[in-house]
This record gives C-alpha cells, structure tokens and sequence, in this order.
C-alpha cells in the first residue's frame, strides 16, 4: 500500500515566557492510502497539535523545530514557502474539520454564503456553478439544499457539523484531519455523524486522521491506533493489536483501557490512573510516563524508551516491553 | 448499607417546568398564542434514601432543569417535590436556605463552579458563613480541613491557600465535593460530574464519590448523558425524552433488557471497544434529531422518530409509565410486540 | 484578600502597567500634578492668591493685559518686566533738610528698551510716616521724587505710585533738560513719570525715550526722629516695579497674574474631577450590578430611571440648576454625579448579566447564598478593575463639564478653576483683544489633565481587562 503521509521526528514546542513547552516531541508515524489512523489521548496530549502541524498551522507561539519532516504523497512539505503551502497544500491536499467548528460558524450570515466564500476563495468559480457544487455537496453530508438559505443559529449540532464537513471537503482533500468532530454531540447525532464519515470516505477514497479522547468510538473508527502521552506515542498498532483479546503492551494504553467504563460489560471497579500529566516545559526525566506507571522500573526514570516495532506493525515506547 | 425501598428521600411528583420565551412589545401584540417551551412536562420519581440515582438524556431532554428543580434554583410550573416527607415546592426564604443544608449540588465544570478570585480557603469556608455555621475562624479551619480530608485531598494545608486555577481537573472536583459535605447534607445533585474530567481520572473521582457516599450516608441524584458512567455508578436509572421520562428502573436491568425503543436506540449507538467495527456502517434504529420542546409531537413523543411506530402511538394520549414488576417502568403501549 | 496578596496583585499590576508607554506618561503627569499641588505654595508666586483672586485691589500693583515675560524673547524692543523687592540695603544718612534719617535703598538693574509703566512703594506702617523719595540713575542724577506723607495710621498698608503721586517731580526734573518749546506744549498732567525716569536727558528726553540702561537706586529716606518716637512704626518697605510684561504666563485686564490662577486651579480640577468620578461610578456600577442581577421587573424600571437620566439634556439642567441653587463648589459636584453616575451602568450590566450566568454564582446560590452577598462578594469585585478604569476616563468629562459650567459663569466664586478663568476671558473679549496668554494655558492644561486622565484609563483597562489583552 502506499504511503499518503510519513511524519519523522516531528518536534513543535510552544515558545512561552516561562519557557518551551515540548508540545510535540520526536513524533513519527505513517498513513497509508484509504487508511483512518487514530490518534488519542488525554487533553494536552498533543493530538490537536500534531493534527494543526499536518497543516503547517500551529497556533503562535508554537513552532514546528528544525529536523522535523513531513511528506505529503512523498513530497516533503517543510520545505516549501507559506504561499506554496497556502497555494497546493491546505485546504488542497490535507484539510481538517476542527474541534467545535460548528460552532464557528458566523451567525450573520447564511450558511450558503459563508460555504460560497470558503469556494471562492480557492477556486474561480461562477455564482451559479459554485451554488450547484455547494448544493451537491450538501446532498453528499446528507442535508436538503434548503439549507443554503437557513443561518447557523436554525440548525442543529448535527447538521452544523455536516455542514463543517461538506466545507472541509469541497476542495476534494486526499486527507482530512478530524478533530473530536462528534465530542459535542449526543450519542446518537453521533453515530450518525460516524456513518456519514465512513460513507464518504468511500465515495472520496480519503484518508482520515481521527483525533478523540474516546477510546470506545476510536474502536470503531480507526484502522490503526495511535496512543500520545506527553507529546510523544506510547503505542502505535492496529486496532487489533490494541484493543484485541491479548490487550494493548504500553501500561498507559492497558491502564486507559480499564480506566473506561463500558456499557454492555457491567464492571465491579473502574481502575484510574493517578496523578495528573505532566507540565510539558519541564517533562520528567526517561518516561514522561514513569511518574504514574504501575510498572515502573529504575531504567524508565533515566532513560527515554524508544519507539520499536515489538511485532509487525505494532510500536510501543516502554522499556518493560523491551525484551 | 442496604436500601429500603418504603424509604423513599425524594419523591416528584408530575413536576413541570414550562419556560416561556422572551417576547418584545410588538410580537406579543402580533400573536395571540406564545410558544410555551415544555422544558420537563409531567416527571414522577422517587428517590430512595442511600441511593444513586441516574436521569439520562441527550441534551434537550430536561435532565438538567430537572436538577435545577429539584436544588430549588428554578420554580416549577406545576407539580410536587416531597423531601424527606415535606413538601418543598413552594418555600419562604428561610425554609429555602434550610433546604439548601441538605441538598446540595455539584456542576458539571468544576473549575466554573468555583468563583476565581477565591482561595480553597475561601470556596470551602463560603458555605459556613453563608448559614452562619457557629464556631470561630479556627473552628471553620477545622472543618474545612475535616472536608478534604473526605475528599482524599492529602495534606489539606497544601491546598487551602491555592486559587482554582492551580489545580487540576480532578482535584477541583474533589475541591467541589468537599464544599457541598461541608454542611453534612443528605442527598447530592450532581449534573454531569466528570464529563470535564480526563479519562485516565475519571474513575478516581467516582470511587471517591462513591466511597463518600458510602461513608456518610448520601443519596445522589446523578445526571448524565453518557450510559456507560450511569450503568457503573449508579443503582437506579431513568431515561429522559423530550421532558418525559420514557423509562425506569434498576440500572443494570434498564441497559441489560431495554423495552423501550428510545432507550436501545440510545443503547445501540454507544461506541463499544470491539474490533473489526471498522468501516461497518453500523444500522441504527432511529433517525433524526430531537425534536424542539417548543413543539412536542402529539401522542406518544418519540413516535416521529420511532421504527416502530403506528398511528395509534400518535393518535391516542401520551402513554403513563407503567411497571413490567421487578420496578421496571416504562412508557410504551406498543411494548409487547416489539 | 490579605495585604501579602494585595501586594502581590499590586506588583502584578505595576509589571504589566510599566509596558503602556502611555500609561507610564499619564502616571507621570499625574504624580508630577500631585506635587504641585502639595507643594503650592512654592509654585505660587502670589502666596495669597486663593483667598485673593477676586480682590481687585490685592491685583494693584500689576500692569493689566501684560504678556507673559518671555514674550521679550521673541521682540526686538524688550519690555521691562514685573518685579517686586523686599529687601532693602538699610542705611544711616544725613539728609540736608531733615538732619539724620534712615535710608532704603533698592538696586533695579534696567536693561530694557521701554520701560516699566510704575514704581510702586509699598510699607506698613503705625503713627505717621513721612518718606522722602529719589531716584539716583545710572547717569549719576538724582530724581527727587517727592515724598509721602501719612498720619494716623494704625498697622496699615501703605501705597505710593509713581506715575501719579510724582507727575510733578518727574516734570520738574525734565524741565531742566528738555528743549522749552517741547515743555511749553506738555504739562505735568499728561507726562508718563516712568518714560522720563529710564530716559537719556537730552533736549528731546520728553518724546525721544531714549533709554538709559544701568543699575538704578531707588532711596527711601525716613527722618530719624520719627522712628525714635515709640508711636511711629515702618516695616515691610517694598518696591514694586510694574513692568509691561509680567510672570510666567502674563496678566488679565483685572491685574491678576494667570500663572498664579492657573496653579492654584490645579487643585480644584483634581479634587472636583477625581471625586465626581469616584462618587459617580461607585454609583453607576453598583446601579448597573443590581439591575442586571435581579433582573425581571426591578431591571426594567432601573432600565427605565436609567434611560430617564441619559436622556436628560444635561447642561441646560444644570444651568437651571446652578441658577437657582447658589453657586457652590458641593452643589455643583453633586449636580455632576446626579448626571454622570449613569456612565457605566450600561457596560456594567451587561457584563453583570454575563457573569451571573456563570456557574459559580448558580454554585453560591445552590449553597443559599443571600443576593446581597452574591453581589458584593461574587459579582462587584470582578466588576472592580473596570470600575477603575471607568474612574480615570470620567475625570476628563467632569472637568471639562465644570469647566463650561464656570464657562457659563456658574462656577463657585469663592475657588478658582480653570473653567472661571476661561470664562472671565470671555467676558472681558480676551480673543477679540489678543490675550491668547489669558486663554490658551487654562484652555491647554483642561485638555492635558483629560488627557492625562484618559492614558490612565486606557492603560488600567487594557491591563484589568483581560479581553482588550493583544497577547
């Protein structure tokens, strides 16, 4: 299969007063073509962020650090300039649907209008043309054509996230980064926003990032799994690997796992993982995970577990697992 | 300890809450009938002392005005709120602050629950000032301390000069838990408890909810959207649809045998960590969103989005809960047949 | 909040305040302001302006409509300016008619092209006094300039002008030098004393005016015998030089030294503006506070006393009202609270009702709080640092509102603003007569303190308002 994406080394440090926080810290993963690779985590785990760096967006003060790469379709998007990135990358290429962008949109306008601007601001288009497309577009994400004339404030969650959706695709992206894009839903607009995007993702032949801090809907979405603890991968394997009968290898993924509750399983006690993630500009030594570990050993606290392929496929960042 | 279940701390009774929405001058001049939005329309519960009871909903349903209800933050249109064998649904001030010593909540976003400018010291001392609690600043000192030291805050001195912000999210959870012990209360309404709350915490906060339940005696009324927390914290539940509850009963029986089609709609559209679900479009049994609470479907509510329904669920009344034995209520008429 | 963490919310606050550049020059003006006004008497050179100001005859000795001294910088021909001495050289003399005396001198070093417009002689004295006077010139003549004779008095001020009291003299003395016809057209009545007296002599010294500079005595010669009678007291013996260009900042046609008012006006723009503005957002933040919070009936009447107050035309009222009520500076701060306290209420409630939503009131209310403590524990202190800044912006507003009051000629007459300076400009037509001296300083330092005033509100508001943050 081929590889869309091939993110190594990926550093992006926020620079503050008080010091770099080590937002992202020697991130490498891959994504292979018609693939959904989850990426989950706690808040501050740097799934937003490394989603934002696919992009070549991060938020100021944070900057992507000199050695990180990132090929797009085998190009290295690094090293071209803001205007190419702008030109042939965003939007383009690899555009993402980001957390509560539903409820971004402008309230002073209709929602035709503001999917017009979007258009226009890409492609020269006629009036009439882009209305056809943005019509087609919205019958894809499953909403009557009406909807063009309605303001944000008339429609529901759900559909303001179709909307978000049908906008994060009219450029016809190889790769969409989807950012906790059901978080603010109830269960059921949920699944339907889930079935949506695995439908389109067939009719489009994407590729999906999926960043969420719901294990169970990450179960259900993801191809591959990738779990981040303290801007860096814990574990990286196939939803098989992970959430399969012989469980996940890393302690963090394993203590995750127990730490939900599940509904169809009545479960006596909940296990929890104590204390709080670490402060990032100053992240502890070895494991950034070893402070809270059940398994920790002397070696986690001096030095940093790389990420090894244990078995085909399946990466993991301990040192217990290290045979 | 075991749950009586004659004894019952809480019992509503066809509680409603009708918000009428904000009209200038000329629109109420223009129409003749307002929209009335039925935000909870006609709820009946109980609540047995030393239980853990939990109102399910997707957002819109009332679960949270139901709350709001119950702590006496909002006066209900109709209806009744007996606690602990008194009616309280019409209170004088006094008899409202009285009330508040024995019922106290805890917010969804603990962080917002607390006042920013204030210390620990501040948040937790709050309450004892505010009822006038006797005993000097050393005695209150004490109490405080006794607080979070329920809530596993260990050494309290650490946290009683530290500001919200200092803390992290579970932590002012537990700071939030401790301010509503504080007054030694009864019963807890708690509104979304730890959905702000990272994963890897979350089950910490709800041991130790549990844990202070059990030690001091309390009954909670939990309310939630997510199922799987509702069916690992609490004994009893009730699902909630468009401000009616539409189903009742112990927990583990509601999520094991669900009758009606809205609770294994809600069920069925739960992510569960199952493999091989990937790129399967899963079926789902209903369709639609939630209709507005400005314009409640006549009949049965849930039948515009019911696989199941035929013109008697829109034609007839809204059907009553009603007991399958076991204490398993529900409100469909078309149950047997599905 | 404890002092330790009051200190620390002040530090927090000075680090944050010391990056607003404007901020820091409205502080500084401020501070220097203060100063001033502490430090009034040392900035005043008419120590007794306060009490003073409109008493015509404290202003005498002053040239009228004189241009600020530093005028002469700027003109070929330099005026003499206003000078006052107090320090006589004291000395034992001989005098031909009157045996020994007790003479005063005064040096007045005169380097000007035209000369002052009066000499004037000042002393207090008790009994009789009798004073010979003379003028001894560079050219080494001496000007007998008459004398000055009073009797019965009782400690009083006495006063001895030149340029009428010595008309005579001064003739007399001209007469020796000036051509006959220029003295057969002129008489004593219509010469100016101070002319001939800083002329070179000569045939036409009475329209040449042709000056003579150097250093000049006056002499003050009081026979001995008077002062060895117990009876007779002199002190204080002063000279007044009354030049044609005077002070920092020059005079108004009544005399009075416009520095002086100035200076002294400071203090009433402060005390008016400051407490006006404190009084009346304490007032509008409280109001806007409790309409927004109880919301419901009492916010739509609040709302509609509000609006009431906004839409009253506020100067005419307060004409009618300063009209009927006698001018005080306590009424006229009143009237302008009564009008201003509505400034913040419309900001302030709709940021209380924002901040009523948020949960942790709902939280204090789930605990049974009272609304009053709701109020002032929960909301007012976060409306605290806006109240603040809101305090510095309305100070400008006041002053200029009492600034055109006084333009009205409602202002207290028993203090001195800047507002009762402009208007007394206006009434004397200082625009149609070239005054600008008389209008422009006041005019300029209402708009400096509003100004100040105004950096200080943006600077607190940029930095207690965490919303306005560009970070």
């Amino acid at each position: 299969m081929d590889k869309i994406l091939e993110v190594k080394n990926l550093r992006l440090y926020y620079h503050t007063n008080k010091g770099a926080v080590k937002a992202l810290d020697d991130v490498s993963f891959d994504l292979y073509k018609g693939e959904t690779l989850g990426l989950v985590g706690e808040s501050g785990c740097g799934k937003t962020t490394t989603g934002v760096a696919l992009l070549r967006m991060p938020s100021p003060p944070g900057r992507i650090e000199e050695g990180s790469q990132i090929f797009l379709d085998g190009r290295d998007i690094m090293g071209l300039s803001e205007k190419q990135i702008r030109k042939d990358v965003r939007w383009e290429e690899v555009s993402m649907v980001f957390q509560g962008a539903m409820n971004c949109l402008t309230p002073v306008y209709t929602i035709g209008k503001q999917m017009l601007e979007t258009l226009q601001e890409h492609r020269e288009m006629e009036k009439k043309q882009a209305e056809k497309l943005i019509k087609e577009y919205l019958g894809l994400v499953g909403l009557p054509p009406e909807v063009m004339n309605r303001y944000p404030h008339e429609l529901s969650g759900g559909m303001k996230q179709r909307i978000v959706i049908a906008t994060a695709l009219f450029l016809k992206p190889k790769l969409v980064v989807l950012d906790e894009p059901t978080t603010a839903l109830d269960v059921i607009v949920q699944a339907q926003i889930i079935n949506l995007l695995k439908k389109l993702k067939k009719t489009f032949d994407l590729s999906f990032i999926f960043i969420t801090h719901d294990l169970s809907l990450e179960a259900e979405v993801s191809d591959r799994v990738c779990v981040m603890y303290a801007g860096k991968i814990a574990e990286l394997g196939t939803n098989q690997q992970i959430y399969g009968k012989q469980g996940p290898m890393h302690p963090y993924t394993e203590k995750l796992l127990l730490a939900t509750p599940l509904l169809k399983k009545k479960v006596e006690t909940l296990s929890f993982i104590p204390g709080a993630p670490p402060d990032l500009i100053d992240p502890p030594s070895g494991c950034r995970f070893h402070p809270r570990c059940h398994k920790v050993m002397d070696k986690c606290k001096e030095e940093i577990p790389p990420l090894l392929e244990l078995e085909p496929g399946h990466m993991v960042a301990c040192w217990r697992c290290v045979k | 300890m075991s749950i009586n279940e004659n004894d019952v701390i809480l019992q509503v009774q066809d509680l409603k809450k009708h918000f009428m929405p904000h009209q200038g001058l000329l629109q109420s001049l223009g129409t003749k009938t307002k929209k009335v939005i039925k935000a909870v329309d006609g709820i009946s519960f109980g609540i047995r002392r030393g239980e853990i009871f939990g109102l399910i909903g997707e957002s819109g349903s009332g679960k949270t005005t139901t709350g709001k209800l119950v702590m006496k933050l909002i006066e209900p249109t109709s209806g009744k709120i007996v606690f602990n064998g008194e009616d309280v649904t019409i209170t004088d001030r006094g008899r409202t602050k009285a009330y508040r010593r024995q019922v106290q909540m805890i917010f969804q976003d603990p962080y917002a629950s607390m006042n920013p400018r204030f210390k620990i010291r501040d948040v937790l001392g709050e309450p004892l000032i505010i009822h006038k609690i006797e005993g000097d600043r050393l005695r209150h000192e004490e109490m405080i301390i006794k607080s979070l030291t329920e809530v596993k805050l260990n050494p309290p001195s650490d946290f009683m000069g530290r500001y919200p912000h200092m803390l992290s999210g579970g932590q002012r959870q537990r700071v939030a838990t401790a301010r509503t012990l504080i007054l030694n209360p009864m019963m807890l309404v708690a509104d979304e408890p730890v959905s702000m709350i990272d994963l890897s915490t979350r089950a910490e906060i709800l041991h130790m909810m549990k844990d202070v339940q059990r030690d001091l005696g309390l009954t909670y009324l939990y309310i939630t959207h997510d199922l799987s927390t509702a069916r690992y914290f609490t004994d009893r539940i009730a699902v909630m649809y468009l401000g009616r509850i539409v189903e009742m009963g112990r927990a583990d029986d509601v999520i094991d045998n669900p009758i009606h089609p809205y609770t294994r709609a809600l069920i069925d559209a739960v992510p569960e960590p199952e493999t091989g679900m990937v790129d399967i479009i899963k079926e789902l049994p209903i369709s639609g969103e939630i209709p507005s609470p400005a314009n409640i479907p006549p009949g049965c509510r849930f039948h515009t989005r019911c696989p199941y329904a035929k013109p008697v669920c829109s034609e007839q009344t809204e059907p009553e809960l009603s007991d399958v034995g076991n204490g398993h209520f529900h409100a469909c008429r078309r149950w047997k047949e599905l | 909040m404890s002092m330790k963490d009051f200190n620390f919310r002040l530090l927090e606050f000075w680090s944050d305040f010391r990056r607003e550049k404007a901020g820091l020059i409205g502080l500084g003006i401020l501070l220097f302001s203060v100063l001033v006004v502490l430090l009034e008497p040392v900035f005043l050179p008419y120590k007794d302006v306060n009490g003073n100001w409109r008493n015509i005859s404290y202003w005498e000795d002053n040239s009228d409509s004189a241009p600020p001294a530093w005028t002469n910088i700027f003109t070929t021909k330099k005026s003499a300016t206003t000078r006052q001495f107090d320090k006589p050289a004291v000395t034992e003399e001989e005098d031909a008619s009157y045996g020994p005396v007790k003479m005063y001198s005064f040096p007045y070093k005169y380097g000007y092209d035209l000369p002052p417009l009066d000499l004037i002689i000042r002393a207090r004295a008790s009994g009789m006094a009798l004073m010979l006077l003379e003028l001894e010139r560079p050219d080494g003549l001496i000007v007998n300039l008459g004398e000055m004779y009073r009797d019965g008095l009782e400690d009083d001020d006495i006063r001895f002008a030149i340029d009428t009291e010595s008309k005579a003299n001064v003739f007399d003395f001209a007469r020796e030098y000036a051509s006959a016809e220029a003295i057969s057209t002129s008489d004593a009545q219509n010469i100016k004393p101070s002319y001939i007296l800083f002329s070179k002599t000569g045939t036409d010294m009475l329209s040449a005016r042709d000056a003579l500079k150097g250093e000049y005595f006056l002499h003050i010669k009081v026979p001995a015998f008077l002062l060895e009678d117990e009876n007779n007291t002199l002190d204080d013996v002063r000279l007044v030089v009354t030049g044609r260009v005077s002070g920092i900042l020059g005079t108004d046609t009544s005399k009075r030294d416009i520095y002086s008012g100035v200076v002294a006006g400071l203090k009433w723009a402060l005390f008016i503006g400051i407490i006006t503005s404190v009084i009346s957002v304490l007032i509008g933040v409280l109001y806007g506070i409790i309409s927004a919070y109880f919301g419901g009936f009492v916010d739509t009447a609040m709302s509609f006393v509000f609006e009431v107050f906004v839409s009253i035309p506020v100067l005419p009222v307060l004409i009618v009202m300063s009209a009927i009520f006698k001018p005080s500076i306590w009424i006229i701060i009143a009237s302008l609270i009564v009008f201003s306290w509505v400034g913040p209420v419309k900001t302030v409630r709709s940021m209380a009702l924002q901040i009523k939503e948020e949960t942790y009131i709902e939280a204090a209310n789930a605990l049974g709080a009272t609304k009053w403590r709701i109020i002032f524990k929960h909301m007012a202190p976060l409306l605290l640092p806006y109240s603040f800044a809101n305090m510095a912006l309305s100070v400008p507003g006041t002053i200029v509102f009492e600034a055109s009051l006084s333009l009205l000629g409602l202002g207290d007459p028993t203090i001195i603003t800047w507002g009762q300076i402009l208007h007394d400009a206006q009434v004397s037509g200082a625009t149609l007569n070239g005054l600008w001296w008389w209008i422009v300083p006041p005019g300029l330092l209402i708009a400096l303190m509003g100004a100040t005033f105004a950096f200080l509100g943006f600077a607190m508001d940029k930095i207690l308002h965490p919303k306005l943050r560009t970070r």
